[in-house]
């Protein structure tokens, strides 16, 4: 039998914790995307539409909560999916927004702890997040920590 | 490149003034610069000479206008700690300080010569600089300083002794030591107005500076080789320059350019802005926990080391303002000092105030021969080691120098090639009788004792194959300079720098305006912000603090083009400070896991080696 010899590819190649990261988004994602729907069901907007009112004079109504809130997750499902395709294709601004949420995030949930509303899994998922971006193989591809020798992007 | 034989020469019987008019620098001051070389009779003469004694009380011995150098020099038997020091500004009275100051302003106005600092140094560090700055200025308060009064009518003082005689001095030395001839040319200042004047460090009365040229001798002529120049209080080979280093020299018709700090007097052999970096004195626990923290932080993190204590000063050495030297529009007056000139050997005490500074940044400095606390200074009585020449034989010397060490260490290789053998077979010798001895109970103590005799010889072989290795390695390379310097190849003019220290780039700041004006005002700002919120919602303290900490630092990110570093930073360090809480509150778990893995890993890789 002949063994063919490996193949060496010498290119720009997608650090371990890039894709730990974007497994991450992929989860939240995925749990954002339930948030989207879980306000929406107990009202019946499925099957009915949007036919109740969603405003009481100046107030909100409760099915207008919902529907914003709905909206909120959805919206952060959209960025989400848009902060996925950037950093799997490994784009500077992806890291640096991912950078800024998780640290806006994490800062609300140091917050919350000490307020006693702790949540545990949030300030667990911000940690791995910010610690691989922060890992200076991930900047370097990412554009954001330079050698001194090399030219600026 | 400037080989020697285009280097200016003089004839080695040249005299010694003569000798030092040859290669006289050419200074390039910073616009606005208030204070040049001046001669020290006349400084001397516009003086009073006080002892401060050891139980602080500070005695007038000679008053002003009743002084002059053979005053000064005079012997004045003291006890111990006592310090004489010479005062160019008398104390001033409340009223005579504001006019001072008042006529400073005046003067500014009139001389049409103000300093402008571009991108202040504030603007240039960030939030925890200024806040070390901060605490700088605040350790003024509890360290004797030299008051604003005193830099104002100090300005006014000397303008009206330069409007009366406009000369400019240096005082030249003239060492011939080990194959060297040094030149060394002192400038007295009457006051260094570093911190009042250009946001700098500190502010003294008087102000000695110096710059030193090393010349060698060949063919009766004397050839420049390296030149040195005095900054701050440095020491050391980074001092220097090769003659023929013209990326960091400038010469006018052969003299050096020195471009000259401003209010500092410092010498660079660049034009710019230099960044100069003090450290608070911190106790050694805390010294001790920033350096744990930043192994951890550079380390395990891989974030950029930081040291929130160090506070960052400019030194403007831009030469844009006044030049003095020949082929100048003002020349030098020179005046040749050695040890037998009185004031350079019995004056010990200090040229200006003594602002009983404990760190002694404040403390006017003593005369050229001497440090501030008497002792003889390292400059005078080593000029080849303050710049490192002490360790470099002349270029004439290089090649005969290296010839010799490489005859010698070729004779050492010869005898190691006869030794080296003699031990081998020695070694063999004593392990055949070794094996005699084997097997032997009765012989114990004799085969103990030759054990230790074969370990011995076997030691100095070993050491002695390691020389003759290293020396093959050493003579390699000396032989590769050798015929570098046979083939007269130049080597590297800056071979011996470790640290060259270069002008900072002026950074182009965003909302430049704005972030100067930030830099100004965001302390106190954040002060206000703080008490504002105290005073509006003081039970929620903790959100309060953190959100107006944050919200200053990014906007103070965002104008200083750090914004993506700095939130990097803030967000891992929250991350460590939110993983201890996940630790705190879940070890158990955590430790759960962590052998549960282990336990997993090590039975993956058990059951590969078992299944093959």
């Amino acid at each position: 039998m002949t063994l063919s010899p490996r193949k060496k590819v010498w290119k720009k190649k997608r650090p371990v914790a890039v894709t730990v990261v974007a497994w991450g988004i992929a989860v939240l994602f995925v749990v954002r995307l339930y948030q989207v729907f879980q306000p929406l069901v107990p009202m019946h907007v499925l099957e009915q539409g949007l036919r109740r009112p969603l405003l009481a004079g100046l107030h909100i109504t409760p099915f207008g909560n919902a529907v914003l809130i709905s909206a909120s997750y959805l919206l952060q499902v959209l960025g989400g999916i848009v902060v996925l395709i950037g950093f799997l294709r490994m784009r500077r601004w992806a890291w640096v927004i991912l950078m800024v949420w998780t640290g806006f995030s994490l800062c609300v949930a140091l917050i919350d702890y000490f307020y006693s509303r702790p949540n545990y899994v949030v300030m667990a998922s911000d940690v791995i997040i910010a610690l691989a971006l922060s890992q200076s193989e991930v900047q370097r591809i990412f554009g954001i920590r330079m050698d001194p020798d090399e030219p600026a992007q | 490149m400037n080989p020697p034989s285009e280097r200016p020469t003089v004839p080695a019987s040249t005299p010694d003034l003569e000798l030092l008019r040859r290669y006289e620098p050419v200074i390039r001051y910073t616009k606005g610069e208030q204070f040049f070389p001046t001669d020290v009779e006349r400084y001397v003469r516009s003086c009073s000479l006080w002892a401060h004694h050891p139980s602080g009380r500070d005695q007038l011995v000679v008053q002003q206008d009743f002084l002059n150098i053979s005053e000064l020099v005079k012997e004045r038997p003291e006890s111990f700690g006592t310090v004489h020091y010479l005062r160019f500004i008398e104390p001033l009275s409340l009223s005579e300080s504001a006019d001072a100051i008042a006529r400073q302003v005046r003067l500014r106005s009139i001389l049409n010569d103000a300093f402008h600092p571009g991108v202040g140094r504030l603007a240039r560090g960030g939030l925890l600089p200024r806040v070390a700055d901060a605490l700088f200025s605040i350790s003024f308060l509890m360290r004797g300083r030299v008051p604003a009064a005193v830099a104002a009518a100090a300005q006014l003082d000397y303008f009206h002794m330069r409007a009366r005689n406009d000369t400019f001095v240096y005082y030249g030395r003239v060492v011939r030591e080990k194959d060297w001839t040094i030149l060394q040319y002192w400038y007295f200042y009457c006051y260094n107005n570093w911190r009042s004047g250009f946001g700098g460090v500190n502010d003294h009365e008087s102000d000695w500076e110096m710059v030193s040229i090393y010349l060698y001798e060949e063919d009766q002529q004397l050839i420049p080789e390296w030149v040195a120049y005095a900054s701050h209080d440095f020491h050391g080979d980074d001092l220097r320059r090769r003659w023929d280093d013209n990326k960091e020299l400038d010469f006018v018709d052969g003299h050096p350019v020195v471009y000259c700090g401003a209010g500092s007097h410092a010498s660079y052999f660049r034009p710019g802005e230099y960044q100069a970096e003090v450290n608070l004195n911190m106790p050694t626990w805390v010294q001790s926990l920033l350096s744990l923290w930043n192994r951890f932080w550079t380390g395990a993190l891989g974030q950029e080391a930081s040291d929130p204590f160090r506070i960052p000063f400019v030194d403007y050495a831009r030469g844009d303002g006044m030049v003095i030297g020949p082929g100048q529009a003002r020349t030098w007056a020179p005046v040749q000092i050695d040890e037998s000139t009185p004031w350079v050997s019995q004056y010990r005490g200090l040229w200006g105030l003594f602002a009983r500074d404990p760190i002694s940044g404040e403390n006017a400095p003593a005369g050229p021969m001497c440090n501030r606390d008497g002792t003889p200074r390292s400059t005078w009585y080593d000029p080849l080691g303050f710049a490192g020449v002490d360790k470099v034989p002349s270029p004439r010397d290089m090649l005969p120098r290296l010839e010799k060490n490489r005859v010698e260490l070729a004779a050492r290789q010869d005898e190691l090639g006869k030794l080296i053998p003699k031990r081998m077979e020695a070694l063999q010798q004593l392990g055949v009788e070794l094996k005699s001895l084997e097997g032997e109970p009765h012989l114990a103590r004799e085969y103990g004792q030759l054990q230790a005799r074969i370990q011995a010889v076997a030691d100095e072989a070993h050491a002695m194959r390691r020389e003759c290795a290293e020396s093959d390695a050493v003579m390699e390379s000396i032989d590769r300079r050798l015929e570098q310097l046979k083939q007269g190849i130049p080597d590297d003019p800056q071979a011996h720098i470790h640290h060259l220290e270069r002008p900072v780039k002026i950074a182009h700041m965003r909302f430049a305006r704005i972030t100067q004006a930030w830099a100004a005002i965001s302390l106190s700002a954040l002060l206000f912000a703080i008490v504002t919120w105290l005073l509006i919602s003081p039970h929620s303290l903790l959100g309060g603090l953190v959100l107006i900490t944050l919200v200053f630092i990014v906007t103070e990110a965002f104008l200083r083009g750090a914004f993506i570093r700095v939130v990097g930073q803030i967000t891992v360090l929250l991350a460590v400070i939110a993983s201890v809480i996940l630790f705190l509150h879940f070890w158990f778990w955590i430790l759960i896991a962590a052998l549960l893995a282990l336990a997993t890993f090590l039975l993956l890789q058990r059951l590969r080696e078992l299944t093959g």
